[in-house]
């Protein structure tokens, strides 16, 4: 099992004196399963919003209007809150797992790609050009560009998530 | 040694069984990343048109929905390889443990209610009928339970295994 480093640095022994800490590691037994499953409900209702409507902007499903799958993003929004605060819990139980390992800046990596692609597309006209795009029509090469990123990077983010125990420093094997 | 026994020792003792288990990269953090995007595509896809026939995005008319059936194909045929795959570096592990079990029995279900959707609802000559409603949002309720079953009984079984004789993967 986990034993906590010899020498922490400052910000890890800020971490472990906060109350989230505290009760991460003292439930972690039934408490982890728990986070998991909700991490993995979250990924998978992102996949079932954003997913979709990033195949229908690349021309899957084209008789549907792009306009009427994005009425499902909201899901998609709850499900990546729901993955940022099991998150935070995760980090909190067990901070140098994350820290110290490839993994983890990987996956912070994409998501950070993630972010300014959605940037790109919403802050940009892209968004109201696939709002306005009827069923049966073909999207702006741009608007699939933006599609086609945010698949590839959720998908490269699920992957360095599943990685992590792979990479964890080696107090933690 | 019950002759289930023997077939899993004999399993574990093949090259594939422990290439799977082995040092490689390739081998179990791949197949498990796999299987992870298979579950994304297959339990995503399939709650996203589960959303739908709850009532949600209702100007998406349902027949289309149709046009993503490939994609629910494709995302289970990785994750049956993938996750047979896994079996095969770990079949002890896996057929002792009843939790093994629940989410194959879920799987099973959710998967006969995605052609079930299909057959009942978005190939029916009129799937956005009001009367189709009904139908469609109990179908969508119990396909969503259902992925979410399976998801929770997929990350209790790094918990509730009682039997591994073979050793897990370094760094694992």
């Amino acid at each position: 099992m986990f034993t906590e480093p010899e020498f922490p640095e400052p910000w890890e022994l800020w971490i472990r004196a906060t109350v989230l800490h505290q009760f991460v590691s003292d439930n972690g037994a039934w408490l982890w399963p728990t986070l998991e499953t909700l991490h993995f409900i979250g990924l998978s209702l992102l996949f079932a919003t954003i997913g979709l409507f990033d195949l229908r902007v690349l021309g899957l499903g084209k008789g549907i209007a792009p306009g009427a799958l994005h009425r499902l993003i909201p899901i998609g929004i709850a499900g990546y809150a729901v993955n940022v605060l099991t998150g935070i819990f995760f980090f909190s139980g067990f901070p140098e797992q994350y820290f110290y390992n490839p993994a983890f800046w990987w996956k912070g990596t994409f998501m950070a790609i993630a972010g300014v692609n959605v940037a790109a597309f919403y802050l940009t006209s892209s968004f109201r050009e696939v709002q306005m795009l009827p069923a049966g029509a073909d999207a702006p090469f741009r608007a699939k560009l933006i599609a086609g990123t945010s698949l590839g990077a959720w998908c490269l983010v699920l992957i360095c998530g599943r990685l992590l125990t792979f990479y964890r420093p080696p107090i933690f094997h | 040694m019950t002759p289930f026994e023997a077939v899993f020792s004999w399993v574990e003792d093949t090259p594939l069984s422990m290439w799977v288990r082995g040092e490689s990269m390739l081998a179990f953090p791949t197949i498990l990343s796999a299987h992870t995007l298979g579950m994304a595509f297959l339990a995503g896809t399939s709650a996203g048109m589960d959303l739908r026939l709850l009532g949600l995005a209702n100007r998406v008319p349902l027949r289309e929905l149709e046009k993503f059936y490939p994609v629910l194909w494709l995302a289970l045929a990785l994750s049956f390889v993938s996750g047979t795959l896994l079996l095969i570096g770990y079949p002890y592990k896996a057929f002792t443990n009843p939790v093994f079990y629940v989410k194959l029995a879920l799987i099973a279900v959710a998967v006969y209610l995605i052609v079930r959707i299909r057959k009942e609802i978005l190939l029916q000559p009129n799937p956005d009928a009001p009367e189709m409603y009904r139908r469609g949002r109990l179908l969508g309720m119990i396909s969503l339970a259902c992925w979410a079953g399976v998801i929770f009984a997929g990350r209790l079984l790094a918990y509730t295994y009682s039997y591994l004789l073979v050793g897990m993967p370094n760094n694992f």
